[in-house]
């Protein structure tokens, strides 16, 4: 509390209370071996627009569901007026007067736009009187300054509409806590200004506002307060005045390097891919590097930035609309994963269950599906002998832990499902790899080996990219750092300049000065 | 333009074209056969309309929950047995308790669907198609194969399709096709104006969000699956007194129709969307289509084909046309009014 200054009167109309309305004390939430909160005490007040920073896993999200109830604390007291409550579900939280807002906004889209702002209203009665609820769902829009037909379905509405929609159920339940999830994040310009004049209203009427964004200069504002979290501890927090786009970085950021080993520097071999321009009409634009036989170069930034879907797009599953790609010299237009692969190129997904691997097939199966052609015999069927010996020598070259490579993929341990999912794509012999968070859920160990064998794959000339939200492993793995930012290249850093505050500070989108600022 | 976007949603469209069809397709079979207008024409497809329609209903509402009730066939087949079996049995049984036997008798069989998709979580598709085949195996069993025999039925009953509540000219309106429509207005009213009715559209509409605001899911859908199975007990009672002879293959391949009628009414296979008076009209529509081709002397087979034919028509049309329509009436209509001024209006 000592670093809380009193109201400021820097806005007549929402003097601070001096008395929280939701306060939140010794919040802790484990789950399995991650401790997702630690000791969180937070408190909003009414009138006071608290801004949420922090990495992806830093803890927004999990206490996000802590206040709507999605999940429950394993420890730690949630107080409304002062009161002690447990929320078991939104329902319940809305009747406290706890609502959400998130990215994607909830709405039911065969329903028209006054029935879904007066949808979780309890009071109404059995009978729908639409003429009186048209009425009132038009002034409710009216006072917010929105011009949306309340008579129309909500299937079509933009975005932007749709949140509007969701904030004019938030006043008309008299919601006093609203938590806004990463609002803007789909919203142009204009719509982002519009959603703040929400914002700033919602405030004047006294509502807690809990705004969580990773667009800084919206945090400096719309916030009055700033909080920062780190793996899943509460760093910070301080009156907007007291906080400057570097020092929330430096919060933020600061990750201990723990075990990671930064890989030793090695020779740069000839130029082995080069992009030029490289877009997907609506998802990123304009991605330029290039990539050398042996590098790793690191792609950095948020989730959502739009990394990933570079690499779908090399890979060509979702083949990019603009730019050039040039490999070996020869410009190449990859328009389907099999193209992908006959150029040399592989993409390890992030999404090792999903799309990675085919968890009931065999070890061995799954090792050899991308190039299974290669495995038949004169007759058309499969040469199981082969198989199998192409499965040990992977077994024993990536250690993967398994009794029989007859086994399903299902029965492995997360690190050496990645093993496997990299051993198939590594026997399709790539001249560029993609890897995809190839650490993301996985323990220590199996960790250090991945690293290990990145090294090893890049010794051998294999060009490497590596896309990671995990930033120390970004850093010690690298060559280069390229950094996205909402589908777009800020950055590309040496192995020198790249720090954990520049990279993130180009993630977040502050200039170039703050950036050798920061890194200074 | 602007007038028909403002008074008309795009879902209307779908059931005015349907009125537009039917009329059509009336025309065209009237071309095709001789002495196609008459009464006798309107009076055999209103009465093969009523039992679809009434059953339509209670299917139009599991369908708004994201479900279907393949069942409804073996359920009008049970209650037409066993309440015919019962009236055979003692003539002096009252009316309206033998109509309220029948109800309640579908409202259990619709039940037992109920609690197997809504708690059990069983996928509506397999229970209900594992019931079809149970609720008929029971009637063949249970009836040892016997007949219910006009004969032996109440008069009353047996007199009740004759039993007309209006005739213009040669045109009768019949009780029973009353009844059907009075059901059809009365679950439109229901959908449209109860807070219960319009919950069966957010079910089907969003499930997630559904559950999310904490509206009763569970408890929804097997209200949806009691009112199916209730008016399918209602329909088993018309079919009784339609037909009066009832053997065990009663209401067999109902299921078929209702659910062509419903899905060409245009209520959507995912749920969330779609009106019982559509559904009506999707009976209609294939009331319609029945008579005229049996009056054409085509087979039951090509007739089944031809249902099955509409219902992929229906389901594909539905995605495509209602997505055309939509972004139709969307565009320039869900902008953000000229952004007021920077000042915040602070408002009382």
């Amino acid at each position: 509390m000592s670093d809380r200054e009193q109201p400021s009167a820097e806005t007549e109309t929402s003097q601070r209370a001096a008395v929280p309305v939701l306060s939140m004390r010794h919040i802790a939430k484990r789950f399995g071996a991650t401790q997702a909160l630690e000791d969180v005490s937070l408190e909003l007040f009414p009138g006071e627009v608290h801004a949420l920073l922090g990495e992806n896993g830093a803890g927004k999200s999990t206490l996000i569901k802590i206040i709507t109830g999605v999940y429950q604390p394993d420890h730690g007291d949630i107080l409304l007026d002062g009161q002690p409550i447990t929320i078991r579900n939104a329902a319940e939280g809305q009747r406290a007067g706890i609502a959400a807002i998130y990215q994607e906004p909830l709405l039911f889209p065969d329903l028209n736009v006054a029935e879904n702002i007066f949808v979780s209203h309890q009071n109404r009665g059995e009978i729908v009187g639409w003429r009186g609820m048209f009425r009132e769902a038009e002034a409710i829009l009216a006072k917010l300054g929105v011009a949306i037909d309340v008579r129309s379905s909500a299937r079509g509405l933009t975005l932007a509409a749709q949140q509007s929609v969701e904030i004019a159920k938030a006043i008309s339940l008299n919601v006093r806590v609203l938590i806004m999830d990463e609002p803007t994040a789909s919203l142009s310009a204009h719509e982002v200004a519009q959603l703040f004049r929400l914002v700033r209203d919602l405030r004047a009427r006294g509502v807690a506002i809990l705004f969580v964004s990773h667009r800084m200069e919206e945090v400096f504002d719309i916030a009055d307060t700033v909080t920062v979290f780190r793996d899943g501890r509460l760093i910070s927090t301080k009156p907007r005045a007291d906080v400057t786009p570097r020092s929330a970085i430096a919060d933020m950021v600061g990750r201990e390097m723990g075990l990671l080993q930064p890989r030793a520097p090695a020779p740069r071999g000839d130029l082995l891919l080069s992009v030029k321009g490289l877009g997907r009409e609506g998802v990123f634009t304009d991605v330029s590097f290039d990539l050398h036989r042996g590098e790793v170069l690191g792609f950095g930034g948020l989730i959502g930035a739009g990394r990933t879907d570079v690499g779908l797009a090399l890979f060509g599953i979702e083949p990019a609309t603009a730019g050039t790609i040039v490999l070996n010299g020869k410009t190449i237009a990859v328009k389907s994963p099999r193209q992908g692969m006959d150029f040399g190129i592989a993409y390890v997904s992030e999404d090792r269950r999903q799309l990675g691997l085919s968890l009931p097939m065999s070890i061995s199966a799954n090792i050899t599906l991308p190039i299974l052609l290669r495995y038949l015999n004169q007759f058309g069927l499969i040469r199981l002998g082969l198989e199998r010996e192409t499965a040990e020598t992977f077994r024993k070259r990536l250690k993967i832990r398994t009794d029989s490579v007859d086994l399903p993929v299902a029965k492995l341990s997360g690190g050496n499902q990645q093993k496997v999912m990299l051993s198939k794509w590594l026997n399709t012999k790539p001249s560029v790899l993609i890897l995809d968070e190839p650490t993301r859920g996985i323990d220590v160990g199996a960790k250090a080996e991945v690293h290990a064998m990145v090294s090893e794959l890049a010794a051998e000339g294999i060009g490497i990219l590596l896309i990671s939200s995990d930033l120390p492993e970004v850093l010690a793995m690298s060559d280069r750092v390229l950094v996205m930012r909402e589908g777009r290249q800020m950055a590309i850093f040496d192995r020198s300049d790249a720090t954990q505050e520049s990279v993130m500070t180009a993630a977040m989108g502050q200039s170039a000065e703050l950036v050798a600022g920061a890194a200074a | 333009m602007n007038w028909i976007r403002r008074h008309i949603r795009p879902e209307q469209v779908r059931e005015l074209s349907l009125l537009l069809l039917i009329i059509v397709a009336v025309i065209f079979f009237g071309s095709l056969i001789a002495n196609y207008y008459t009464s006798r024409t309107f009076n055999r497809i209103a009465a093969s309309v009523t039992i679809i329609t009434i059953v339509a209903v209670g299917q139009t509402l599991v369908v708004l929950t994201r479900n279907i009730d393949l069942s409804v066939g073996s359920i009008v087949g049970c209650t037409a047995y066993f309440v015919g079996t019962l009236l055979a049995r003692d003539n002096s049984l009252n009316p309206f308790l033998a109509v309220l036997i029948a109800v309640a008798m579908g409202g259990g069989m619709g039940a037992l669907n109920g609690v197997l998709v809504a708690f059990a979580r069983v996928p509506s598709i397999i229970v209900t198609l594992g019931t079809l085949a149970i609720f008929r195996g029971l009637l063949v069993d249970l009836s040892g194969a016997r007949t219910v025999t006009t004969d032996s039925l109440p008069g009353w009953l047996v007199d009740l399709p004759r039993v007309n509540i209006v005739s213009i000219g040669e045109v009768n309106v019949g009780a029973l096709f009353a009844i059907a429509v009075c059901i059809v207005i009365l679950f439109q009213l229901g959908t449209t104006f109860l807070r219960t009715g319009r919950r069966f559209y957010a079910i089907g509409s969003n499930p997630d969000a559904a559950e999310l605001i904490g509206l009763p899911t569970r408890r929804l859908v097997f209200i949806a699956f009691v009112i199916c199975g209730a008016l399918a007990g209602l329909a088993g009672f018309v079919t009784l007194a339609r037909f009066g002879n009832i053997t065990v293959e009663a209401g067999r391949g109902l299921e078929l129709e209702v659910v062509a009628a419903v899905v060409v009414g245009g209520v959507n296979i995912f749920g969330g969307s779609g009106t019982v008076v559509g559904a009506m009209l999707g009976a209609i529509m294939i009331g319609v289509l029945e008579q005229s081709l049996f009056r054409l002397q085509i087979s039951e087979f090509w007739r089944d084909a031809l249902l099955g034919l509409l219902i992929l028509l229906a389901v594909a049309s539905d995605a495509v046309i209602l997505q055309r329509l939509r972004a139709l009436w969307a565009r320039g209509e869900l902008r953000f009014a000229t952004p007021p001024k920077e000042k915040d209006e602070v408002s009382t």
